[in-house]
């Protein structure tokens, strides 16, 4: 059952719309939950006591929990290793087009390719920058700075309080 | 061949650092075909000849094999061996594209790596001398890289198009790297920079401070800019003035931007006004990206992260550069590690874009060739 789950949703969640998925889980969701009840049931009369209960499936309630967060984010993992770009002999042969059984049109070659021969360079530029005259603009990074907001756990003037106290 | 059965294959000279630095680390062969094959001037530039010189000169038996018209590269990595070398960079790239490279290299050689590189040390495209010193040193060194020996000084400075700079990069070796867990950066306590000019009024630098400033007073009181005007024979061979501005964190996170004049004799003039300025805002930029780890040092970390012991180490990183992501899969072709990936929306606070969590478990590299004392 296990194998079953793990390989459902990831083979769907490329093509599948948000709310589908959405209602896939839930629904996934319950079928676990049956099965839990009915795995319960039986496993009850062989064990021994009910101390080592939260024992019983641990894995599938990791692989549960990791599918959970999984279809929860934006797949960056399915971007970046989804499609490696590597050297294919085969794109040499491709449909020459030839004119005249004599020549052969050189093409321009799509984007990767271009992207082939661009730059190696490893700065990352900015490619819209943001109007830093704007207020909120500069409100959004204002807690980066010391100046700024602390966190709760954080914040000097409320952990001196809390030592006076 | 049996060695020529592992070698991995790819197309075109983008990626070439990375391809040839991970191939030597993982000793895995590697060819490169169609470089510039469909370019009126096709083949390997001579910035890209000059850098693989440089991977011979560092190591020991390496196979370099260029066609005649230099659109096939093979490259068999020797062993990385070190010590005192020189190199002239070419000046067409910045003497940081070669650094780059050798941040990666040098904590694995046999004798520890003291070179003196010559070329460009500050120009619009590579990662300056300056912002490698303040961003990836200290990167180093969360990974233990350490010692009185790790330095990387500028002893002349020298712009495009003519070079005439001159830098010296010395690393200790280790054996082993540490696991790090770099998840909270923390917040932004001081703003340092360097505004520096050659063979142009001294006055140029005073100018880029005061409009930068002017920009990043609002943010922050504790700015430092300082002012560096080499002369004579330290100044290099052609004028120019630049900034380069870093961020630094109560956690130790340095986050870089920077700017520099045009070359002499190519585009309009720049106002050191305006400079200072669009600088000021590429560091919002990269505050606003945010993340443990500056822009250009993302795949510097995330292969010492690889590269460490058994452990898992994790880093977030701001929105992954397109370097990085190809690094990524390079990661993944060279040593067969594949990053879990995180993304960490930062909606409610007031603390830039969203950022990524980078988790990995190192494969446990450990330097043979060190030699023991």
């Amino acid at each position: 059952a296990v194998r079953t789950k793990l390989a459902k949703p990831l083979g769907d969640s490329g093509q599948k719309p948000e709310s589908e998925n959405f209602v896939d889980e839930t629904s996934d969701i319950e079928d676990l939950l049956k099965e839990e009840e009915d795995h319960e049931e039986e496993s009850c009369p062989t064990e021994t006591s009910g101390a080592l209960k939260w024992k019983d499936d641990l894995s599938r309630k990791a692989a549960e929990a990791f599918l959970r967060q999984q279809q929860a984010t934006p797949n960056l993992r399915k971007l970046i290793y989804g499609t490696v770009t590597e050297d294919n002999e085969e794109e040499d042969g491709d449909a020459p087009e030839e004119l005249g059984g004599l020549f052969r049109v050189s093409q321009p070659g799509r984007a990767c390719k271009h992207k082939a021969d661009s730059l190696d360079c490893s700065r990352f530029l900015v490619e819209a920058p943001h109007d830093w005259d704007l207020e909120e603009v500069v409100n959004s990074i204002r807690d980066c700075f010391v100046t700024g907001k602390w966190e709760e756990d954080k914040d000097a003037a409320k952990i001196l309080a809390e030592d006076e106290e | 061949m049996a060695t020529q059965a592992h070698s991995l294959s790819y197309a075109g000279c983008n990626f070439l650092r990375q391809r040839l630095v991970l191939s030597t680390l993982s000793g895995r062969p590697v060819k490169i075909r169609r470089i510039r094959a469909r370019d009126d001037n096709p083949g390997l530039r001579d910035f890209e000849a000059s850098f693989i010189r440089l991977l011979d000169k560092i190591t020991n038996g390496s196979r370099i094999e260029i066609n005649q018209t230099g659109t096939t590269l093979y490259y068999q990595p020797g062993l990385l061996y070190g010590g005192s070398v020189e190199h002239d960079c070419s000046v067409l790239r910045g003497i940081g594209y070669y650094l780059e490279a050798l941040l990666c290299l040098a904590p694995f050689m046999k004798q520890p790596l003291k070179i003196v590189l010559r070329g460009v040390t500050n120009d619009q495209v590579d990662p300056s001398v300056d912002v490698l010193k303040a961003t990836a040193l200290p990167l180093l060194k969360q990974f233990g890289i350490d010692g009185e020996s790790f330095e990387l000084k500028i002893l002349r400075r020298g712009m495009p198009p003519g070079g005439g700079g001159e830098v010296l990069f010395s690393c200790p070796v280790r054996k082993v790297l540490k696991p790090v867990q770099l998840t909270d950066p923390g917040k932004i306590k001081r703003i340092r920079g360097m505004a520096y000019s050659v063979r142009v009024s001294p006055q140029m630098a005073n100018r880029i401070v005061d409009s930068a400033r002017s920009i990043l007073n609002k943010f922050i009181p504790d700015i430092y800019i300082y002012t560096d005007h080499m002369k004579g024979v330290n100044s290099g061979k052609s004028p120019g003035f630049g900034l380069s501005l870093v961020a630094e964190t109560t956690n130790g996170t340095y986050l870089s931007a920077e700017l520099a004049s045009n070359p002499q004799g190519q585009g309009a003039a720049v106002l050191p006004e305006d400079l200072g300025r669009n600088c000021a805002r590429l560091l919002l930029e990269e505050i606003y990206r945010g993340g443990c780890v500056d822009s250009t040092n993302q795949s510097l970390a995330l292969l010492l992260m690889t590269l460490g012991q058994q452990d898992v180490s994790k880093v977030l990183l701001g929105p992954l550069s397109p370097y990085t992501i190809e690094f990524l899969r390079h990661l993944k072709s060279f040593f067969q590690i594949m990053f879990k990936i995180e993304t960490k929306p930062c909606v409610e606070e007031l603390k830039g874009g969203d950022k990524v969590l980078m988790t990995c478990v190192g494969i446990g590299f450990s330097n043979l060739s060190k030699t023991l004392k």
